[in-house]
């Protein structure tokens, strides 16, 4: 019979593709089994790291604190901060100079010598007209952080021409000396020469961007860089440790990129990773810290809601106010950090000397909602803009429900990490209102009140000022400060006086300054917080 | 023959010709995409986004501009040395996109190659099957699981199959995401690869053996194959030799085209779920990011594979059938 | 004999009884015989039933906000107590506490977000609440809805525009054949899902404000039209074939011999022929568009948030999914109902058309 055989010819065929199946799992358990026993290591071989993202390995171009983290390490600058734990870590200290600079009565110029017998990873010395052509390699590699040196004398025409010479750096390589001259005063110029971007690289590296493959100067050097994987750092044989610049205790560092908070902190749960700056999800928290250590990190940051002060709504003081008051920001703190942060109405973070704590707005939706029809805002439309970061995405939606709340027509439109500022800083976007977050480049002031509240200072394009937050008496008194040469009591009283005048202007509706979580596996000891470039990896050790 | 052949070649090159243009229009239109701007960073001077866009060319009108892309993707894709502007760059990490693109290609042709052998194999197992049992209970029951696996969202299934089978549990059964190469560790290559295979295979066995069902009924319904076994032959003869071979002829060309859609970086959600950093993974990125140069590379990439593997199929289906030659 | 188990044909033994006994026989339109042989496949009626149901269901989603749930989908309820089963309970609680005293953080507590509640809160938060405090419940119905909305639009424009191409490339023959074929072969050969998420992403960020059209960012419009231009070949190509061959047929070739224009001719002749095959397309596109919507929308190029869509719902969940799986596994069950009652009755409607299944999915 027919179906006799055919049912015996299915049976086999199905039979024979079962037994397939049940052997590929059978495979993959066994296979997987033998994979999670976990790795002997031997006293601190290699860390291996997952950060979210990086954008470069190049000291001209790199802009981001993660890139920072690692590259700290690696390119030393003229003048750097010391590895210690708390704000002792916020002391400039000689790096790649012999001592801190002579600076002449005037402030405009500076004079640095460089240490003997200095040489890059490559093994060529390191000479004092490196560190020219360092600057000048930032304009020419149209390098983010050029911003910064324009006030040096000669700067802005070479940044025009891109050729010929930068009159106001002067270099002598016998003498090793380093002569810088400035058009104007700056307070904060010292710290400005402690970014990476002016770390010295040898004179004639391309302009092209070169991510880590630039001869390295501090105690490790990069390799294997790869931009959706990862990199990994071994050490500078040529370096030689300085009292304060430890030859550093890893002997590797391998850095893997995981955008996926979850599975960067499921990494170091398994062991597959000893360290990760991830964003610990809220929801994980407690479990984080009973599978690893969990340490905190209090840098110095501001996360805040910008309102424009051009564009209607938010050009009526009221509006702005009313924003401010309606917000719960001890709620936000909760839904966004999972209690990880302080909710706050500052400009500043606490760590500033200048720090005076602002209640200026209690909270009072119904009030809010009153002074917002008040103001003839009832039912405007209102465009919130936040960048595709999971924390900026929940602020987001948390900041346009309030904003619906109390009586705005307010809608979310999410953009992409990479081209968010430069869409909100245009001001041909007209954006009315959105996130933001300031993590500090340098412990000043400026680095502050000058970049993101001067009205003087206003773009109209890559603009950092996005509440357009112009007024005439605060620019007078931040470009006065500016002159200043030290943060005295007297400067500091000015410094509060000016963020308490700004917040009562409600530019912004600032809400937390967020503590940094920095997850490690059991086994990891010897951990470290360095207040400007966070966990030290030349000092971590294993249990 | 020739003049069919001829003819086909043009077409190819006229419709990526046309993907080309339609991807620089779309991303010429949107606002607020300056690459000058982006790239100039947060704390730039006017000046600096000045010379950005002498550098990279955004001062040139349009059609200049895609012209000179167009150069690009081709010198990237092509050996030989190039200089630093004259191969595609993503405007946010500056890094060459052919170099990205080549280094995902591994883990997306093994992921498409394996879950490809794995769905054509099963598709027309459950086709035959559900075909020689129509009506009855097995059939039924092997088109409902067909359905049932059409019927899943790919990217569901592969968050919920990796949380099941790789977070959740103390042993896990599989591990969780990830590349591993296939010189590195073909044990681990694979094993990293089963779960992969199977939410990318899932849905489209279900597809294929419910179109091979339905020609293969039509089929046995055709007058030769009864003429067929009035000459007495034997069913299963039968089914193989004929009725099999000319249901066969949909399947090709509809593998085919799915085949070289995943190959060409289609696979975008298994991959992304999985962490296999492949070239769907890739696209998806730079998408999200709105980087245009990764955008027309992977874009190009994979309109090549569809083309190509599009004019094979023609050409296998010319083969197949006689009837279908050209005049 | 290898036969079909079921082949319902013309000869009903009430059919046969009527002509022995000579009583007239009442001709019927293949619509009615297909109708009555949908009505004998109870499969299919019970997959319609279902489909039925979400939709519904979805459609009264301000309803179900409104007087059961009493929030909106995106309200957010963060410190705010719900009373379930009698006991308080904060929607989101716990999280690290801060002590001024010492400046340090206490990290024993994750945050906890409220479970489903199963009716025991009267309607609010049945399924529990999300990341951001908002009824869970309330988002996968509006969710639904969008979803169902971008699906079944995105279908119905899909199909117009696909049968119009087909029927004047069938027609016509010639170079509008082949300008209409190189056009399918342009939208299928870029990648589908990448070409919806670059148009979805580019739109989506100031709308679109061309040639007098103006389409809002976050408008469902953008995914319902991308979605739509994305699988017209899907359509084109098949219905094509059809009038193609539809085309060399006698009864064409009378029509056009009697002087009738090819508007009748495409519309009275052809169309009704292809019917069927559109009929059967359309179930199998609206389920394919909402598989692709929610694909888009977990990429985040579909549905923008805070608006919910079943796709967004998965990636949303996927964040809590170690603590919270039922947010990123209820979605995608919906989805997989309204899909799958989709397909078996698509499948019982091409049994029902055209038992002899000439319909399938060629290209």
């Amino acid at each position: 019979m027919i179906r006799k055989r055919q049912w015996t010819w299915v049976a086999s065929v199905a039979g024979l593709a079962a037994a397939v199946s049940l052997m590929a799992v059978a495979f993959g358990v066994s296979a997987n089994r033998s994979n999670a026993a976990p790795q002997h290591s031997h006293a601190v071989g290699t860390l291996r790291a997952v950060l979210d993202t990086v954008d470069f390995l190049d000291p001209q171009q790199a802009y981001t604190g993660q890139a920072w983290w690692a590259m700290w390490d690696v390119y030393e600058t003229l003048i750097t901060y010391r590895h210690v734990d708390g704000g002792a870590g916020y002391k400039l200290v000689p790096g790649l100079a012999r001592s801190l600079p002579t600076v002449s009565a005037n402030g405009l110029t500076y004079k640095f010598k460089l240490r003997k017998g200095l040489r890059y990873s490559d093994g060529s010395k390191v000479k004092a007209s490196d560190f020219k052509y360092t600057i000048k390699r930032g304009f020419l590699a149209t390098g983010q952080g050029v911003g910064f040196y324009t006030g040096i004398v000669g700067a802005e025409e070479f940044q025009k021409n891109l050729t010929g010479d930068i009159p106001g750096i002067k270099t002598n390589n016998a003498r090793r000396t380093i002569t810088i001259k400035l058009t104007k005063r700056r307070g904060d110029f010292l710290t400005i020469l402690a970014l990476i971007f002016a770390a010295p690289v040898p004179t004639g590296t391309p302009s092209a961007i070169q991510n880590g493959t630039i001869p390295s100067t501090g105690p490790y050097r990069i390799i294997n860089y790869d931009p959706s994987r990862g990199f990994s750092m071994v050490r500078n044989t040529h370096f030689k440790p300085t009292k304060y610049i430890p030859r550093g205790n890893p002997n590797r560092v391998d850095v893997t990129f995981n955008g996926d908070a979850n599975a960067a902190v499921q990494k170091v749960i398994d062991g597959q990773a000893d360290y990760t700056n991830a964003a610990i999800p809220p929801d994980r928290i407690a479990n984080a810290r009973s599978r690893g250590q969990l340490k905190l990190r209090a840098a110095a940051n501001t996360y805040y809601f910008w309102m424009n002060t051009t564009q209607a709504p938010f050009d009526k003081l009221q509006v702005r106010k009313a924003v401010n008051m309606a917000i719960d920001r001890q709620a936000m703190v909760t839904l966004v950090w999972g209690g990880l942060g302080r909710p706050t109405q500052n400009v500043l973070p606490p760590t500033y000397p200048s720090y005076k704590k602002l209640t200026l707005y209690s909270r009072n939706v119904s009030k809010a909602t009153q002074m917002i029809t008040a103001a003839g805002a009832r039912g405007a439309h209102v465009t919130v803009w936040t960048r595709a970061v999971d924390d900026a995405v929940t602020a987001g939606q948390y900041y346009t429900s309030v904003l619906n709340d109390i009586g705005l027509n307010a809608r979310l439109t999410i953009l992409p990490r990479s081209t968010y500022y430069s869409t909100i800083g245009n001001e041909n976007t007209h954006a009315q209102t959105g996130w933001a977050r300031w993590l500090e480049d340098y412990p000043h002031p400026l680095d502050w009140f000058d970049v993101l509240l001067n009205g003087n200072r206003i773009t109209a394009q890559d603009n950092n000022n996005y509440a357009w937050f112009n007024n005439k008496k605060i620019n007078k008194e931040i470009e006065a400060l500016k002159k200043e040469p030290n943060l005295t009591p007297a400067v500091n009283a000015r410094w509060t006086k000016v963020e308490k005048e700004i917040m009562q202007q409600a530019p912004w509706a600032p809400w937390s300054n967020r503590v940094f979580p920095e997850f490690f596996t059991k086994q990891m000891g010897c951990i470290h917080m360095q207040a400007l470039y966070g966990f030290d990896l030349s000092r971590v050790c294993r249990k | 023959m020739l003049a069919f052949t001829i003819r086909r070649i043009i077409g190819m090159f006229a419709v990526l010709f046309a993907v080309s243009v339609l991807v620089f229009i779309v991303f010429v239109l949107v606002p607020g995409g300056d690459p000058a701007e982006r790239m100039a960073g947060k704390n730039p001077s006017q000046q600096n986004i000045v010379n950005i866009r002498k550098k990279w060319g955004f001062d040139r009108p349009i059609y200049v501009q895609y012209v000179r892309m167009m150069q690009k993707a081709g010198n990237g894709f092509l050996p030989g040395k190039h200089g630093e502007y004259d191969i595609l760059r993503s405007f946010d990490t500056r890094t060459d996109v052919a170099a990205e693109i080549k280094k995902g290609i591994p883990a997306t042709f093994s992921l498409c190659i394996g879950a490809g052998v794995i769905w054509l194999f099963f598709g027309i197992l459950v086709g035959v099957l559900s075909a020689i049992t129509a009506g009855r209970w097995s059939d039924r029951l092997i088109t409902g699981f067909a359905l049932v696996g059409v019927s899943m969202p790919v990217a569901w299934l592969a968050i919920v199959l990796r949380y099941f089978l790789a977070e959740k549990p103390n042993n896990p059964v599989f591990p969780d995401g990830g590349y591993v190469g296939l010189t590195t560790d073909p044990v681990q290559w694979a094993n990293h690869l089963i779960m992969p295979w199977f939410v990318l295979s899932v849905i489209f066995i279900g597809f294929y053996g419910r179109v091979l069902r339905s020609n293969m009924l039509d089929a046995m319904n055709e007058d030769y194959v009864r003429t067929a076994k009035a000459k007495g032959l034997s069913p299963r003869r039968v089914l193989l030799k004929h009725v099999l071979r000319n249901s066969m002829i949909p399947i090709v060309s509809l593998f085919g085209l799915d085949f070289a859609a995943v190959l060409g970086g289609g696979a975008i959600l298994t991959e992304t779920v999985f962490e296999l950093r492949g070239v769907g993974w890739y696209a998806a990125q730079s998408v999200g990011n709105l980087d245009l140069p990764p955008i027309m590379g992977v874009t190009l990439y994979g309109a090549f594979f569809i083309v190509v593997f599009s004019a094979i199929v023609d050409f296998i289906y010319v083969f197949l059938d006689p009837r279908i030659r050209p005049a | 004999m290898a036969e079909h188990a079921v082949d319902p044909s013309l000869d009903t033994p009430a059919l046969l009884a009527a002509e022995e006994h000579e009583v007239a026989i009442v001709g019927r339109s293949p619509w009615y015989l297909a109708w009555r042989r949908l009505r004998r496949n109870y499969v299919a009626l019970v997959a319609f039933a279902v489909f039925c149901l979400i939709v519904l269901a979805c459609a009264f989603a301000p309803v179900y906000a409104h007087h059961v749930a009493h929030t909106g989908p995106n309200d957010t309820h963060v410190a705010e107590t719900v009373k379930v089963g009698g006991k308080e309970k904060v929607v989101i609680g716990g999280g690290a506490v801060y002590d001024p005293k010492t400046n340090t953080f206490d990290t024993s507590k994750s945050i906890i977000v409220l479970g489903p509640t199963w009716w025991h809160a009267h309607g609010r938060f049945v399924l529990g609440a999300d990341n951001l405090g908002r009824d869970a419940a309330v988002r996968m119905l509006y969710g639904g809805r969008n979803s169902l909305i971008i699906g079944i639009g995105s279908a119905f424009i899909c199909s117009v525009i696909a049968v119009i191409l087909a029927l004047l490339a069938g027609y016509y023959g010639g170079w509008v054949d082949w300008v209409i074929s190189r056009f399918f072969d342009l939208i299928w050969a870029f990648p589908v899902l990448l070409l919806a998420i670059a148009l979805g992403s580019a739109l989506s960020v100031n709308g679109f404000h061309h040639f007098g059209i103006h389409i809002e960012p976050g408008s469902l419009w953008i995914p319902v039209l991308v979605i739509s231009y994305v699988l017209i070949p899907y359509i084109g190509r098949p219905v094509r074939g059809q009038v193609l061959s539809l085309r060399q047929k006698e009864f064409v070739e009378a029509a056009v011999g009697q002087g009738a224009g090819p508007i009748r001719i495409m519309f009275s002749d052809l169309l009704p022929n292809v019917a069927s095959t559109i009929l059967v397309f359309f179930t199998l596109i609206v389920a394919t568009d909402i598989l692709t919507e929610a694909g888009l929308s977990y990429l985040g190029a579909g549905v923008r948030l805070p608006d919910a869509s079943w796709g967004n719902l998965i990636a949303s969940g996927q964040q809590q999914i170690h603590t919270a799986p039922w947010l990123a596994v209820a979605p995608g069950i919906a989805i997989v109902l309204t899909v799958l009652s989709l397909n078996i009755f698509g499948d019982g409607l091409r049994d029902a058309l055209d038992p002899r299944a000439k319909v399938r999915i060629e290209h």
